[in-house]
């Protein structure tokens, strides 16, 4: 199937199927998965409003340069490797047929789930505000801001969410 | 070979300064003690100045000796303190962390107040306590309880419960002044905010920022500093007052994958990557990495359980460009998302389970002419803990009379 000969419901489910994969592939730690749902252009951003500072903060912002480096020096650095499960619920999607492109608004829970005894606690929860390039042979993620409504997060995550 | 279980107990043959009871982390009297004796007599850092940039702004604060404060701009400007508790049935004032209020009401009653403090609102005054035609109560007998405020060293906001208390230069001493240039000459904002809350005692988070040994923890401090020329002769400064600074160092961030230098989008005064981190006492400190100043303070929950709140300034002139900078550089190892600070969260905590489950003592030992890895800034914290607590860190069971801090 390509984008132009897809019907608009075979685009939204195409973007759905994106997102829900985008999450599996992140539960997994397959990070070079994840990379090849991503399109060139990717830009990956964590933020948040602080009620106390009354700002909007960025936590994290990077390319798929920035990702990859990020993925590649993961090993390198100590940090828990409790794995995070995110459950999604996409509730918008939005195809523009016309610029080749989606939005889509996907709700997300993150759990992490202790190695040492398998206890479950929640860890955050926020939204996916996704761009999806769909001129090529499969949807791209080409902009993924989470944004998160949790901003205590423990001992933080060295994770993309 | 391992230690037999009366060989674990025993103390470290070692000199009293250079070990530390864990009792002191876990016990449950201590922690009480040190509200009293030590939170509720020093200076805290509660905000910071650019938190409340108009007149009437707030901001809500949980003092670490237990109490609930507000930090209100008066329309004079002047940043003031009160107890966030109405002194009608003690509920509290204000709920958001922040906001802006010509008058603080009480939901409960209504009962309001102004940013000075005064009783400015008190719904059916006259039919409930001027009955009789004279009033039973007035309302200049109902004002907030004000709590000392100082702004100062970066346009932070200092707080003492101590009406007594020595002024915050006092406290502060000489401590800053190697970065006072880089903080004072401009006005700073802060661009990023949160806190963790962390099972372990808030003295371990201190002295994670008290030591560098712990550059093994970080790949980015290993491959960026301590590779590096100078890092070893950095020096670790003891300040009065149990304060201590480490020595600064250029820091080759390109070292690390994906990271350049900051000198960009610097602080007055800074050229290069210069890297300074001072330690107050009792439990925050200032961390200039170039670009970004982190500034921690901690609120002791109980023992083993600490609020640790996490600011990151730039300056309040930044463009747009220079902001992104500093945001980009943050990121990178600070952040619940940077390579440092979850590296260190992911440390304390596991202190805490160890010290609540078989640890006796940890040592404070290393003596290396004072350089990075020598361990004199903990043993410096921990001689002003025991001239305040009259306690020793290595033996917290006898009352001890130390009148001056002892030898570090």
């Amino acid at each position: 199937m390509t984008i132009r000969a897809a019907t608009r419901k075979d685009l939204d489910t195409a973007v759905r199927e994106l997102i829900y994969r985008s999450c599996l592939r992140l539960d997994e730690g397959d990070f070079p998965g994840w990379l090849e749902l991503c399109a060139p252009d990717l830009r990956y951003t964590i933020t948040a409003y602080s009620p106390e500072i009354r700002q909007e903060m960025t936590w994290l912002d990077h390319d798929r340069d920035g990702m990859e480096g990020l993925f590649k020096m993961l090993p390198k650095h100590n940090s828990d490797h409790s794995p995070l499960t995110r459950h999604a619920s996409v509730y918008l999607v939005e195809v523009d047929e016309e610029r080749g492109e989606a939005a889509a608004v996907t709700s997300v829970v993150v759990y992490r789930t202790a190695l040492d005894g398998g206890a479950t606690d929640l860890f955050a929860v926020g939204k996916y505000f996704d761009n999806i390039n769909l001129e090529g042979e499969t949807p791209l993620l080409a902009g993924r801001n989470v944004r998160l409504d949790t901003r205590e997060l423990g001992i933080g995550s060295h994770f993309p969410l | 070979m391992g230690r037999t279980a009366e060989q674990w107990k025993q103390k470290p043959p070692l000199p009293k300064t250079h070990y530390v009871d864990t009792r002191v982390y876990t016990d449950e009297g201590i922690f009480e003690e040190e509200k009293e004796k030590i939170f509720a007599k020093t200076w805290m850092l509660a905000c910071h100045e650019s938190e409340l940039p108009a007149p009437n702004d707030y901001r809500t604060y949980h003092h670490p000796a237990g109490v609930n404060l507000i930090v209100v701009r008066g329309e004079d400007d002047r940043v003031r303190s009160f107890f966030n508790v109405c002194p009608h049935r003690g509920n509290t004032i204000l709920y958001s962390p922040s906001g802006n209020a010509k008058r603080m009401t009480c939901i409960f009653h209504a009962w309001s107040f102004d940013s000075e403090g005064n009783c400015v609102g008190l719904p059916r005054e006259k039919a409930g306590y001027c009955s009789g035609g004279d009033c039973s109560v007035s309302r200049d007998d109902l004002g907030l309880r004000e709590v000392k405020t100082q702004v100062g060293y970066g346009g932070f906001v200092y707080v003492n419960l101590d009406d007594g208390c020595e002024p915050l230069e006092d406290h502060i001493g000489p401590a800053l002044d190697t970065i006072i240039e880089q903080i004072d000459t401009e006005p700073l904002e802060v661009f990023s905010y949160h806190r963790a809350v962390v099972n372990t005692n808030y003295k371990l988070w201190h002295d994670t920022n008290s030591e560098f040994y712990h550059d093994y923890l970080h790949v980015h401090n290993r491959l960026t500093s301590m590779k590096q020329e100078g890092y070893f002769e950095r020096k670790m400064i003891p300040y009065p007052n149990g304060h201590a600074e480490v020595g600064s160092q250029e820091v080759h961030y390109e070292a690390y994958e994906g990271g350049k230098g900051r000198a960009e989008a610097g602080f007055p005064g800074v050229e290069g990557n210069p890297w300074s981190l001072i330690d107050l006492f009792p439990g925050y400190s200032y961390n200039l990495r170039a670009s970004v100043l982190r500034v921690d303070s901690q609120i002791p929950l109980g023992p083993n359980k600490t609020a640790i709140e996490y600011r990151s300034l730039g300056l309040k002139s930044d463009t747009v460009e220079q902001r992104r900078q500093r945001v980009l550089d943050n990121q990178t190892i600070w952040g619940p998302f940077g390579r440092n600070l979850h590296e260190d969260l992911l440390a304390v905590d596991g202190q805490g389970r160890a010290i609540q489950n078989g640890s006796r003592y940890v040592l404070h030992a290393r003596e290396e002419d004072s350089t990075i890895h020598d361990e004199v800034g903990m043993r410096h914290f921990y001689a002003e803990w025991s001239r305040r607590m009259g306690r020793l860190a290595g033996d917290p069971t006898k009352a001890v009379a130390l009148e001056k801090p002892a030898r570090a």
